[in-house]
């Protein structure tokens, strides 16, 4: 540990550079994953709460098995498995990148549904009621009514679940991708200097994480302060 | 031979390979999960105390576990740990590894839940004669585990999931496994939902429990 002020002091115009370079990658990949993710989300959460009791327990199911497998697991399975089961089709689009992307949006989805559905129940059903009454389509009373409301509650949460990706995105190095973590591993094993290479990492990471968690506290606390 | 075909007639035997793992597997959770509890506590007390000294290298203890990925934790822990002349072993480094994670997170929890039981509670115990450590094990704790379990599941779920990185660090658990099998056989369109399925069996009663537990926690208040 003390040789470590040291290390640095050598290496970090090197490293630094480099690391920030992959970080930007996975900046990246989180990014295109959070909005697959929120599509999702927004389409399984309405299927959560729709009338109909198939497309809820379809819903549901997905819901439960993406939050509950293992992020890496459900990437090896989305990056492997689907040329396996449709050979018929092209897969050229499949790659490390688009295969994490997947697989984390996917895996948010989940998470985001959940969210946005307890966005929407939050809501009284008199202001739909009243929207209907007044004349509105289902789909305008949400998309003007429901909506705009329900985002100022779930903005903390999906706030914390952004967080949250960005740390799932070191996980995208086992299928792979060249991101942060992978770049961390490749000069980590080439330079011998583990200890010195992941904590760079981890400071890189925590620098990403970090203002979004402190976001989200800060979003938390005012909303209840509101009410 | 298409996966359905091969999970047909080949399911059998990859189950019965890939599920050799799952002891290590649970081996490796509940460890984890236990280390975590237990440190989990000493942080959160910790940070509780009066001293500033010794709360600011709690706080900074959970900001950084809970701000960076457990799997770089864990290579630091057993990549890295070296570099200081300590070979953990890869168990060592996956209960360590998690280990610190989750007590990041369970010390959030058991604060959030102590502090949500009225300061007189504690007043009173003390005015009673009763030394502070008494009177958190016998009038805070028992009152605050109420409000502390559905979150304290909901970690320990994470916790099992995050137990299919520690293959990395060789420790051939379900995940392990798996790989070696696809290795061998390339059906990884078989083998992977499989090993997934297999943590689902788990997860999924989790949730549910942890599910029950919020709506009991709800109904008590």
């Amino acid at each position: 540990m003390s040789q470590l002020p040291h290390i640095y002091a050598e290496n970090i115009h090197r490293w630094l550079p480099e690391l920030l370079h992959y970080a930007l990658y996975t900046l990246h990949i989180a990014w295109a994953a959070f909005l697959l993710a929120v599509a999702i989300g927004l389409v399984f959460a309405i299927l959560r709460t729709s009338r109909s009791q198939l497309l809820r327990t379809i819903a549901s199911i997905y819901i439960e098995v993406a939050r509950g497998l293992p992020i890496v697991v459900l990437l090896f399975i989305v990056y492997f498995a689907p040329p396996q089961y449709f050979p018929g089709l092209n897969w050229r689009w499949l790659n490390d990148y688009t295969g994490a992307v997947v697989g984390l949006g996917i895996h948010g989805g989940a998470i985001l549904a959940e969210i946005f559905r307890s966005g929407i129940q939050a809501l009284h059903k008199g202001q739909r009621e009243a929207a209907i009454a007044l004349g509105m389509t289902p789909a305008k009373a949400m998309a003007y009514i429901i909506l705009p409301q329900a985002l100022r509650i779930v903005l903390p949460p999906v706030t914390n679940y952004a967080s949250g990706l960005l740390k799932d995105t070191a996980l995208c190095s086992l299928i792979g991708v060249n991101e942060l973590m992978n770049g961390a591993k490749s000069i980590a094993f080439a330079e011998y200097q583990p200890m010195a290479v992941f904590l760079l990492a981890a400071a890189i990471y925590f620098v990403m994480s970090y203002p979004l968690s402190i976001a989200a506290r800060y979003m938390e606390i005012r909303m209840s302060h509101g009410r | 031979m298409h996966p359905v075909e091969v999970f047909l007639t080949k399911g059998g035997t990859y189950f019965a390979w890939i599920v050799q793992g799952l002891p290590e597997t649970i081996k490796v959770a509940i460890c984890a999960v236990l280390f975590a509890l237990v440190f989990g506590l000493v942080v959160a007390l910790v940070r509780m105390t009066r001293w500033r000294a010794l709360r600011l290298p709690a706080v900074m203890y959970v900001e950084f576990f809970r701000g960076t990925p457990a799997f770089v934790q864990l290579f630091v822990i057993y990549f890295g740990l070296p570099d200081l002349g300590y070979q953990p072993s890869p168990f060592q480094a996956a209960i360590v590894g998690l280990g610190l994670n989750g007590a990041a997170y369970f010390s959030e929890i058991y604060r959030a839940g102590i502090e949500s039981i009225h300061k007189g509670q504690m007043e009173a115990a003390l005015t009673l004669g009763m030394t502070p450590i008494r009177a958190m094990r016998y009038i805070i704790l028992p009152q605050a585990i109420r409000s502390m379990l559905p979150p304290i599941t909901t970690v320990a779920i994470l916790l099992l999931k995050d137990t299919a990185l520690v293959f990395t660090v060789g420790i051939v658990e379900i995940l392990a496994l798996s790989r070696q099998l696809v290795t061998e056989t390339l059906q990884s369109g078989v083998v992977y939902p499989m090993a997934g399925a297999i943590y689902l069996c788990m997860t999924i009663p989790m949730a549910r429990l942890s599910a029950r537990l919020e709506r009991a926690k709800q109904a008590w208040q």
